[in-house]
């Protein structure tokens, strides 16, 4: 009776996407350090830094289509409400 | 009494119950940046109600679960229960929220709005009428899993994120970067809220529908409800911001911008997945599972489990308390119209009641501005001078045990 791949589902999703976003950020973070540092490319690790932080953007927004079922069947052409 | 007059006057108090939601959580979400400066007070609350209304119109998969999963399906009326029993578990749920409040004890209002709900379905209408299989799986389990995922991911990212930004040969990690990205975090937060606390009045409200025969029960959730919904919760999180704004500055628990934004993260993720499978959960007890997880993601982070497990048992007190005051309340709406008369009143009575005492008598638990920093006094962070005092302890013990065995060999 009680569905626990949802369970799993919710462990797995949760970690994941948590972990990837709080490590996109930590490397943003980082590469800002970075960038300040003497005899470094400072344009380069900016321009790293705010891809970085894109990145996490996008992760959010990729999160937010799979919620939303008009979007998701829209983009993705499927949708995983039940 | 006119079978619509009920169903407006549930369908009002449902909206109240949305209002003072948004009221209570906007704090959840939005203390830590105005704490750490990275946002000002006004733009944050601002943000929180329209990520809250947008949140609102994401999803209705939790809606769903409540107007047509908890309540037993009946195939001469509908559900199992008339308008009349909603009207009185949700009058349960609003109570016993309000008397956790004055009193300053931990409480979940999701499941005091699932007690009154179930507390009320059993009185008015037998045990057969709850259906057990969907409360365990969708809002008991949930409850009970959610916190501890959302506490291991933040133990997680919270240690990653340190791990990342830590730098060699002494260079300073900066990580001030984190302070502008719980902006971000926390505004995903204020949007998971949306998703998940609006939506268990949305259900409220499609299930007062259904049962009063004015929508069919296999229907989705009606445009003009989640409209209503989101509004409700959007103007109860703007007004209740201003209660922050005025207690700012008062003891916030020691949370380090890097673990903070580690914690939302998780919080955010773990709410939005659930409302997505259709859980409800409570998004304090959330939220609260991630303030732990990432305070003993810390270098020498230490949990209080009397503090944490004082907390855990307010939590597992609230859903039987609630059901017991919506049982009350549906005996009496028994009575037939002037039963719903006397509970209305007593209920405004008791609304009033409380209203008054909070004015009267200066709060403690106001001094915490948000539930979550209860949890938060749950983690202990060592100094750097205690973990070292702790290690040399320690040291000293096993020394003693090793010597002590040396002398039992020989």
């Amino acid at each position: 009776m009680i569905d626990w791949t949802a369970f799993l589902i919710v462990a797995a999703i949760t970690w994941f996407s948590a972990m990837a976003i709080v490590a996109a950020y930590s490397f943003g973070v980082r590469l800002l350090a970075v960038a300040k540092d003497e005899g470094r490319n400072q344009s380069l690790s900016n321009a790293g830094a705010y891809a970085c932080f894109a990145i996490c953007g996008l992760i959010v927004l990729f999160g937010v289509v799979l919620i939303v079922p008009q979007l998701s069947e829209a983009i993705l052409g499927f949708s995983s409400s039940h | 009494m006119d079978l619509t007059l009920i169903v407006v006057l549930v369908i009002a108090l449902a909206l109240f119950f949305d209002f003072t939601n948004g009221f209570h959580d906007t704090a959840n979400a939005m203390a830590t940046p105005i704490a750490t400066g990275a946002i000002s007070p006004k733009k944050a609350v601002a943000l929180a109600a329209i990520l809250n209304l947008v949140g609102a119109f994401l999803s209705t998969e939790v809606a769903k679960t409540i107007s047509g999963g908890i309540i037993n399906e009946d195939p001469t009326s509908g559900v199992a229960i008339g308008p009349a029993m909603i009207f009185a578990g949700l009058m349960g749920a609003v109570i016993w929220n309000l008397f956790t409040w004055l009193l300053g004890l931990p409480s979940s209002s999701s499941h005091a709005l699932f007690g009154g709900l179930v507390g009320a379905a059993i009185v008015g209408a037998g045990f057969a009428s709850v259906n057990y299989s969907v409360l365990l799986s969708k809002v008991l389990l949930p409850a009970l899993c959610a916190p501890v995922i959302a506490g291991i991911s933040a133990y997680l990212c919270t240690k990653l994120a340190y791990a990342i930004t830590k730098r060699e040969n002494g260079a300073a990690p900066k990580r001030g970067g984190f302070r502008y990205g719980q902006i971000f975090s926390s505004s995903l937060v204020a949007l998971s809220h949306g998703t998940n606390d609006a939506q268990k009045t949305m259900g409220i409200i499609t299930l007062t529908l259904v049962a009063s025969g004015l929508q069919d029960s296999d229907s989705g959730v009606q445009f003009w409800v989640v409209a209503t919904c989101a509004f409700a919760i959007a103007l109860g999180t703007y007004t209740g911001g201003w209660r922050i704004i005025a207690t700012m500055g008062s003891g916030l628990t020691d949370v380090k911008p890097a673990q903070g934004f580690a914690a939302e993260m998780s919080t955010a993720s773990a709410i939005l997945t659930s409302s997505h499978l259709g859980f409800a959960l409570s998004t304090t007890q959330v939220a609260s599972g991630s303030v732990i997880g990432s305070g003993m993601g810390r270098k020498g982070g230490e949990v209080r489990w009397g503090t944490a497990g004082r907390i855990a048992l307010g939590w597992l007190f609230t859903l039987p308390a609630a059901a017991a005051v919506g049982g009350v309340a549906a005996a009496i709406t028994h009575l037939g119209t002037i039963g719903i008369v006397i509970v209305a009143i007593a209920g405004t009575g008791a609304m009033l009641t409380i209203w008054f005492l909070s004015r009267k008598q200066p709060h403690d638990h106001e001094s915490n501005i948000s539930d979550i920093d209860n949890s938060g006094a749950a983690v202990n962070i060592l100094t750097k001078k205690e973990r070292r005092a702790k290690a040399k302890a320690e040291a000293k013990l096993a020394k003693a045990a090793a010597a002590q065995k040396e002398a039992d060999n020989s």
